[in-house]
């Protein structure tokens, strides 16, 4: 495995370098620098197995962020529902 | 964040073609000439790249006439001399392709600000989701709730953290006492989990039977006699 710096010196000019998994996910939940983000990008303007990789990521990362936003909603609303019983 | 911090690593896959120097210098050359083959090459190379970046940040819509787009403002670009350097293409590319994104959705604010209903004074909606798109969405969904309802109460706000919250992996291993290994494990743990469900539900949908249970042979045959 490459070390980041070789990796972001490598990644622009090769596409014989893939995305590993954490990777992938963190640039689909955009928590990557921009400097590192620049790097992905160049990279998936040539390399097919990390668009998909990228798209299967997004897809799964909507889906999370709308489930944990359904539950944290239902969570709020079984406490309120707690909280009124408790006072009335 | 700091970028040596980051779990930033290539992954060498088994089916990867090996390394091929990209002649960017001759391919701009030829653009630059207006030789015909310089832009069928720039097509070939990144029309597939061009194309997921604009879906990816655009969506769908008119998807052919702005990569087009795009494809004659790196051209004109080149032709005109703005990329000195050859061997940063894929940068330039980028940053067109960029620009290009930051326009449309400037022009898409505008027009929404101006598309008021003078009846009610609503918005209107400029699109529709594709009724295919919604209903892998929604599955998608469904398995997401089922892989957090089953997980220990822990775990769910470990992925709540990272995935609404949009917590960084240290401040979540922080304020709630994980180590990065842990952490990743719970990830991972979750996605596994999805896909399996995603999987079985593929495979029933082709007509594939589950596994039947493993009947116990004893209680069958007491129940026989």
């Amino acid at each position: 495995m490459a070390s980041t710096a070789q990796w972001l010196s490598g990644m622009a000019r090769t596409v014989d370098q893939h995305l590993d998994e954490e990777t992938t996910e963190n640039y689909s939940v955009g928590n990557l620098s921009a400097r590192t983000v620049a790097q992905i990008e160049k990279h998936l303007l040539i390399c097919q197995p990390c668009r998909q990789s990228v798209a299967a990521s997004d897809a799964y990362v909507a889906s999370m962020r709308q489930a944990a936003a359904n539950l944290r909603k239902a969570e709020r609303k079984a406490k309120r529902k707690v909280e009124r019983r408790a006072g009335g | 964040m700091n970028p040596s911090t980051l779990a930033v690593n290539s992954v060498p896959h088994s089916e990867a073609p090996s390394e091929t120097p990209q002649p960017w210098a001759s391919m701009v050359e030829r653009i630059r000439a207006g030789d015909p083959s310089g832009m069928e090459e720039l097509y070939g190379v990144f029309t597939t790249g061009i194309r997921f970046y604009l879906c990816r940040q655009l969506g769908p819509q008119d998807l052919d006439d702005k990569v087009h787009d795009a494809f004659l403002t790196i051209a004109q670009s080149i032709r005109r001399g703005d990329l000195r350097e050859p061997e940063r293409l894929m940068g330039y590319v980028r940053t067109i392709i960029r620009r290009q994104v930051a326009s449309y959705i400037g022009a898409a604010v505008e027009a929404r600000r101006n598309w008021v209903d003078p009846e009610h004074g609503a918005v209107l909606r400029d699109r529709q989701p594709d009724p295919e798109r919604k209903a892998i969405d929604q599955q998608n969904l469904d398995l997401a709730m089922r892989v957090l309802n089953t997980l220990p109460r822990r775990d769910r706000e470990v992925l709540m953290r990272f995935y609404l919250q949009e917590q960084s992996p240290r401040q979540i291993c922080r304020d709630m006492g994980l180590t990065q290994t842990q952490f990743r494990l719970t990830k991972s743990r979750a996605k596994s989990r999805f896909t399996e469900l995603g999987q079985a539900r593929f495979a029933r949908r082709l007509g594939f039977k589950p596994p039947a249970p493993v009947r116990n042979v004893d209680s069958a045959s007491a129940k026989a006699s």
